[in-house]
């Protein structure tokens, strides 16, 4: 389903990326240079991007990572509690 | 009692010279004067004169003690030397033996801060085209601060009030005291090497206020170019407001406290998420006026008479057909009107001609020749036919094998094949064969000749 393989690549799309892209689509459509039917294509991308977008900024990290010098993995540890 | 005039060795003097100095002078005291042929010695130590308007007076500062000096002496700046006053018998001098040495009039480090940025700007580490840009939605935020005091707390807090979302790495080092700039760039080009595995985006090296030794590691060298030299770009968040550091020039932004840091490393969630309501406004917007749009045409078109009355197409053609078909028929009879004129006065004409009369007598004169060249064909036929009948007979009458009629025969030898004709031509007891007349063979052998 071509529907179901987007949201799979839209999962990986940084929100710079994701930003970047809305911006293209919202001045594609408004340039209104392209057919009736890639512009409902491109609404529903535009629409599933916000929504990723949404879902990246109300997820809080509540971690901080802790490295240190010369270790090849990093350590977690809860963050610290004033 | 006579006094001899005593004698006395170099050695003697000096010694005499350096106890009436220990006696005289203070063990320690600080000299004004002015710098004049400093030489920094490979060695370390420090060879120069304070000088006055009056007079100089040679000083030597050992390495060990230099070290501690921030600033860059320079010939003809005015200072403050703080040290003994020994002799150096082997050269045959007094000296100030310096311990510490400060600018006059302003500090030392005050000094050795504005010696470092004048080097560092000349060289043009703080230009803006060496500048980063900070990403503008970073995921991966790494921060370089002491993991005690409140500076880490505040930088964290300052990101997490504004942006929560994205990752933060800590990535703990002393940020005062001995060793400490080396350290603080140790741990940024560490980051640097491992970045590929780490992915951040931005770092912010920081710490809180403090008085100009406090911050003094921010003002290094070493420090400055490990910030220059980051591939990722870097925040630094050093102070007070009012406290600015080699560090806050060299950097690709700079925050003016660590609590400020979130607001330059970071955007504002709420901001954005405005930003994205209004896009989404904008995206339904601009794609309900399009399909909007798109109804109105169709309605127009739908609204044209070819859709509400479309079998009119079909009876105009209709009608031209008629039109056309009328036409064609009128155009036709009056052709083959003219055509049966035409006819008709064709067959008038020939009519006149009476052919069918002259065809008569054409046949009759044809028939009449017909029989003459048959009569005359015939009469040459006989006259053929006789003379093929006189050569016929004449030829018969040739024929060698009309002799045998009269009674005459071929006799050959059989077994040659040739006539006999005369005597030599057999042998007694060959076989003759005879052909007769009537074509009969009589097959004999010869008995004697």
């Amino acid at each position: 389903m071509a529907g179901k393989k987007q949201k799979d690549d839209l999962g990986e799309l940084s929100f710079e990326d994701s930003i970047k892209e809305l911006t293209n689509i919202v001045s594609k459509i408004e340039q209104g240079q392209i057919p009736l039917q890639d512009s409902l294509q491109q609404y529903e991308k535009g629409m599933a991007l916000i929504k990723h977008c949404r879902t990246i900024l109300n997820k809080a990290e509540k971690r901080i990572e802790k490295i240190t010098r010369e270790e090849a993995s990093e350590d977690e540890i809860p963050d610290k509690n004033k | 009692m006579r006094k001899r005039t005593q004698i006395y060795t170099v050695s003697q003097v000096n010694s005499l010279i350096k106890v009436a100095l220990e006696e005289n002078l203070p063990s320690r005291l600080i000299v004004r004067g002015e710098i004049s042929d400093f030489k920094h010695h490979t060695s370390g130590h420090c060879y120069f004169s304070l000088k006055d308007q009056n007079g100089i007076l040679p000083c030597v500062m050992w390495a060990s003690k230099f070290r501690n000096v921030k600033f860059s002496p320079e010939d003809g700046m005015a200072v403050l030397a703080t040290g003994h006053i020994d002799v150096y018998t082997v050269g045959g001098k007094y000296q100030l033996y310096v311990d510490k040495l400060e600018p006059e009039g302003v500090g030392a480090l005050q000094l050795a801060f504005e010696q470092m940025v004048k080097k560092l700007q000349a060289e043009g580490l703080f230009d803006d085209v060496h500048k980063k840009p900070i990403p503008t939605y970073p995921d991966r935020i790494g921060i370089l601060t002491s993991e005690s005091g409140a500076a880490v707390h505040d930088i964290i807090d300052s990101i997490r009030h504004r942006w929560p979302c994205v990752k933060l790495l800590f990535y703990p080092v002393p940020v005062q005291g001995e060793g400490a700039a080396e350290k603080i760039a140790a741990a940024l080009r560490d980051i640097n090497r491992r970045n590929k595995k780490l992915k951040l985006n931005v770092l912010i090296v920081g710490r809180g206020g403090g008085s100009l030794e406090d911050l003094w590691a921010f003002n290094e060298e070493v420090l400055a170019r490990a910030i220059f030299g980051s591939k990722i770009p870097v925040i630094s968040a050093v102070g007070h407001e009012v406290d600015v550091t080699v560090a806050d020039f060299v950097a690709d932004a700079r925050a003016s406290t660590p609590t400020k840091a979130g607001v330059v490393a970071v955007p504002d969630m709420q901001e954005v998420l405005g930003q994205l309501i209004s896009i989404e406004h904008r995206l339904t917007g601009q794609t309900k006026a399009k399909v909007k749009l798109a109804q109105q045409n169709l309605q127009t078109i739908l609204a044209s008479w070819v859709f509400r009355n479309p079998l009119s197409i079909v009876f105009t053609a209709e009608e031209r057909l008629d039109e056309l078909d009328m036409r064609m028929i009128e155009a036709t009879k009056v052709l083959l009107a003219e055509a049966r004129e035409k006819l008709a006065a064709s067959y008038q004409q020939i009519i006149r001609i009476e052919p069918h009369r002259l065809l008569k007598n054409k046949t009759v004169e044809l028939n009449n020749w017909q029989n003459r060249v048959n009569v005359g064909i015939s009469a040459i036929v006989g006259d053929c036919r006789l003379q093929l009948t006189a050569k016929a007979n004449r030829l018969a009458g040739l024929n060698p094998k009309s002799v045998l009629h009269r009674g005459y025969s071929i006799t050959t030898n059989k077994k040659t094949g040739l006539l006999v004709k005369n005597i030599e031509d057999v042998r007694i007891g060959d076989y003759l064969m005879t052909e007769l007349a009537d074509q009969n063979l009589i097959e004999s052998k010869v008995t004697k000749k």
